[in-house]
């Protein structure tokens, strides 16, 4: 709890940490007629927006598909309640009906108070849209988290992870700070690593090579946390002979300017993107394992960006080539060497948001021995998040105890496939589950799917 | 009492009705579609599209499979809502004659007549049961009970006091009214010539009901009849996936 708002809320960034993302936090005294001033402007911008506040019949549908109102059974991270923290104030200052009636209709004149719940609730909503899933009209809360976290962000309230890593990104381009020196160590270690485990196998990664044709986008957090991702992905394009390169200047798959400042660092992400990949000669951008980046990339690069390369060179996911390999019976593969009994965690954003239920599937078939792939219940696009999504990943003690509760549902569903592998193409999905995994005292190892396409591919020559 | 309830109050709201949801649906047309946020699987086409939106609208699908309690009031509610709607234009305009003028070699007018009756008494019940079980679930299902506002509650009670009082007319004789002195009246209105109101307190009483209805429809929820073609438009939309492989590769898919 935040000892001066008794609200679950995670670590404030500084004053300074926000000046350096040029925004000159609000005062206190200004920051109410500030935010109604930008709520005003997003009606004007965003009908997505506008018909979440509109077009709510409080049917209550949305309550017990939300895994965070089923994690804390608090009435705000119902979805509709959560788009309530807004909506009331929007009644009041923007509806006729809650200018005559504000008691009748629920509106309220908007507080200092409600704007700390803000902070509170729409950053424990994970922006993974499996509301918009199931609500009958398919109004979408996490476009209202979307823009609710922007308000905040330009008043001078954000998460200290969220902000630092937006510093990170206009330091270096990736979330984890990694430097070019940083990036070429780890992966000639990695080289290394393979090398060893595959025979002597010989696996390059070229760093910021001119003229490749491919340009790879892996997450940061590969380097560090995720290793076997990243060898995956070289595997495959070595398996190929894909002429591919990763570059230092943006080695990050996710974008955590979309979850926070869409306004300026998702833009400032993804101009460094076209910049590079121009650069390079790149004909194709292919994306790692990373959900809300993935989306980012996919659903919002053609309307972020208006830069040329932007309409020139496609972007697809590692798991859509992979898949397109596949499905051309070009990959030799051996799923026995992947003798484990795996489920699949459907990341929010690639189900609901992207459109990869299948292909994650036809990759996993190819994978993994028959019979050895079971199904979590829900799966695909009704899955339930991890309860990481949209980068809530706070270790301070409040807030971990929430993401852990968050994650009840995912447990309950891990547990009973009795998997000993938990498969989550995502780098926060991973970060989440990590640790869920530890707390709800799973016998599950946490893997990604591209990892297990490098194990199974078999080279010969 | 006839000229406000009768003569003036039903211009009025027919204006403040069209004009308040033209003025709603103008001002949602002016924020943009600003990003594709479709839910994916994708439709493949727009046709697609439209079919999984009538396909949600006809069954209530969503409620059908993630809220089956809700779904029972819901369902029973609309679509008996959605048939009356259209019963009440067709049996006033053809004095109950509507299903005779459909399949005239098949449907006597005598038949068409009690067809009227009975499929208008049987929706009206089913109407006022979903719309009792939908407050009741309003007053005890503690998530919904928790982000309701009064405003809920008297939409409910308003479409209850409407429904009574259909069925008190449908169902008692001694209250009945019949097609014709409302097409008569109904008409004048129409034609600019005013008629007498009927004299008929439960008629006037519900009348006045439907009309209070129709005026506040434009600033309530109820606009959600509309936000539903709204909302889908934004999240259902088909998308173009970029062609698979990759340029320069040694092993190529083929074309
Ligand atoms: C395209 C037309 C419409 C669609 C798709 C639609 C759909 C829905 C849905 C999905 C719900 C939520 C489930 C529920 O609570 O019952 C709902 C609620 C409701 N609808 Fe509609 N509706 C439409 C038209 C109307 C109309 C014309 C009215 C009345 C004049 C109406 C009155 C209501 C009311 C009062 C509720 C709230 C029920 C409650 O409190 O539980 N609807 N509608
Ligand atoms: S399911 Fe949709 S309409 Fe129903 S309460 Fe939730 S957001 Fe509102
Ligand atoms: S986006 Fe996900 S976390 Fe947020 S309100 Fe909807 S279901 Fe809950």
């Amino acid at each position: 709890m935040s000892e001066v708002t008794g609200l679950r809320q995670p670590k404030r960034a500084s004053v300074d940490l926000f000046r350096k993302l040029g925004v000159e936090p609000v005062p206190d005294n200004e920051k109410v007629q500030m935010a109604i001033r930008h709520i005003d402007e997003f009606r004007f911008k965003v009908r997505s927006f506008v018909m979440a506040m509109e077009s709510c019949v409080k049917c209550g549908a949305c309550a017990e598909n939300c895994h965070t109102y089923l994690g804390t059974r608090d009435p705000n991270n119902i979805p509709a309640g959560r788009v309530d923290l807004i909506r009331k104030a929007y009644k009041r200052y923007f509806t006729v009906q809650g200018q005559l009636f504000p008691g009748l209709v629920g509106a309220q004149d908007l507080d200092l108070e409600t704007i700390e719940k803000w902070y509170s609730y729409f950053y424990q909503c994970s922006e993974c849209r499996r509301c918009a899933h199931v609500c009958p009209f398919g109004l979408d809360t996490a476009e209202v988290t979307m823009i609710g976290r922007q308000i905040l962000f330009w008043l001078g309230i954000g998460p200290q992870l969220h902000t630092a890593t937006a510093g990170a990104i206009l330091r270096t381009g990736n979330h984890m700070g990694l430097t070019k020196a940083g990036i070429i160590d780890t992966l000639e270690f990695l080289a290394e690593e393979i090398e060893e485990d595959y025979e002597g196998l010989k696996v390059e990664f070229p760093v910021d090579k001119p003229d490749s044709d491919i340009l790879y986008i892996p997450s940061s957090a590969d380097f560090m946390l995720n290793a076997n991702t990243l060898k995956g992905a070289a595997m495959f394009f070595k398996y190929v002979g894909a002429n591919w390169t990763i570059s230092s200047e943006i080695t990050e798959a996710g974008n955590f300017g979309y979850l926070m400042d869409q306004n300026r660092i998702q833009r400032e992400m993804v101009t460094r993107l076209m910049e590079q990949a121009t650069k390079l000669g790149a004909k194709k951008i292919v994306w790692g394992e990373c959900g809300h980046g993935w989306r980012a990339a996919k659903m919002y690069v053609s309307t972020v960006s208006d830069l040329p390369a932007s309409r020139r060179i496609p972007i697809t996911h590692i798991h859509d080539e992979i898949e397109a390999y596949i499905k051309a019976g070009l990959l030799e593969l051996d799923p026995k060497r992947n003798d484990r009994k795996v489920t699949l965690h459907d990341p929010c954003n690639y189900a609901r948001a992207c459109g990869h239920a299948d292909n994650m599937r036809v990759i996993m078939n190819a994978v993994v021995p028959k019979g050895a792939f079971v199904e979590m219940k829900p799966n695909r696009e009704a899955n339930f998040c991890c309860g990481g999504g949209s980068g809530i990943l706070f270790d301070d003690p409040d807030m971990y105890q929430f993401r852990i509760q968050a994650s009840n549902k995912k447990a309950e569903q891990v547990r009973e496939t009795e998997a000993d592998t938990l498969c989550a193409p995502c780098s926060i999905c991973k970060a989440q589950l990590y640790p869920m995994v530890k707390e709800h005292k799973l016998p599950v190892e946490v893997v990604g799917l591209v990892d297990l396409v490098g194990h199974a591919l078999v080279f010969r020559d | 009492m006839d000229l406000i309830i009768g003569q003036v109050l039903p211009y009025l709201a027919v204006v403040v009705f069209i004009g308040g949801v033209t003025w709603r649906i103008w001002r949602w047309m002016i924020p943009r579609i600003v990003h594709n946020i479709a839910l994916s699987p994708f439709p493949g086409s727009w046709s697609a599209a439209i079919v999984w939106m009538l396909w949600q609208l006809a069954t209530f699908w969503n409620l059908l499979k993630f809220d089956r309690s809700l779904w029972l009031g819901a369902w029973f509610m609309h679509i008996p809502l959605f048939l009356m709607l259209g019963g009440h234009i067709t049996a006033f305009y053809t004095l109950g004659l509507q299903f005779h003028l459909a399949a005239p070699g098949i449907i006597t007018p005598k038949l068409s007549l009690n067809m009227s009756d009975w499929i208008g008494t049987v929706l009206g019940i089913i109407f006022l049961l979903a719309l009792v079980y939908l407050l009741g679930r309003r007053l005890v299902n503690e998530q919904t009970r928790a982000i309701s506002s009064a405003s809920d509650y008297v939409h409910l009670l308003l479409l209850i006091a409407i429904a009574v009082l259909g069925n008190l007319m449908r169902l008692f004789p001694e209250y009945h009214l019949g097609y014709a002195p409302v097409r008569e009246y109904l008409a004048g209105l129409f034609l600019f010539n005013p008629q007498p109101l009927p004299e008929h307190a439960i008629f006037i009483t519900k009348y006045t009901l439907v009309m209070v209805l129709m005026i506040i429809f434009p600033f309530s929820k109820l606009m959600h009849s509309f936000g539903f073609f709204w909302e889908r438009w934004i999240v259902n939309r088909p998308f173009a996936e970029p062609a698979r492989g990759l340029p320069g590769a040694r092993l190529q898919l083929r074309k």
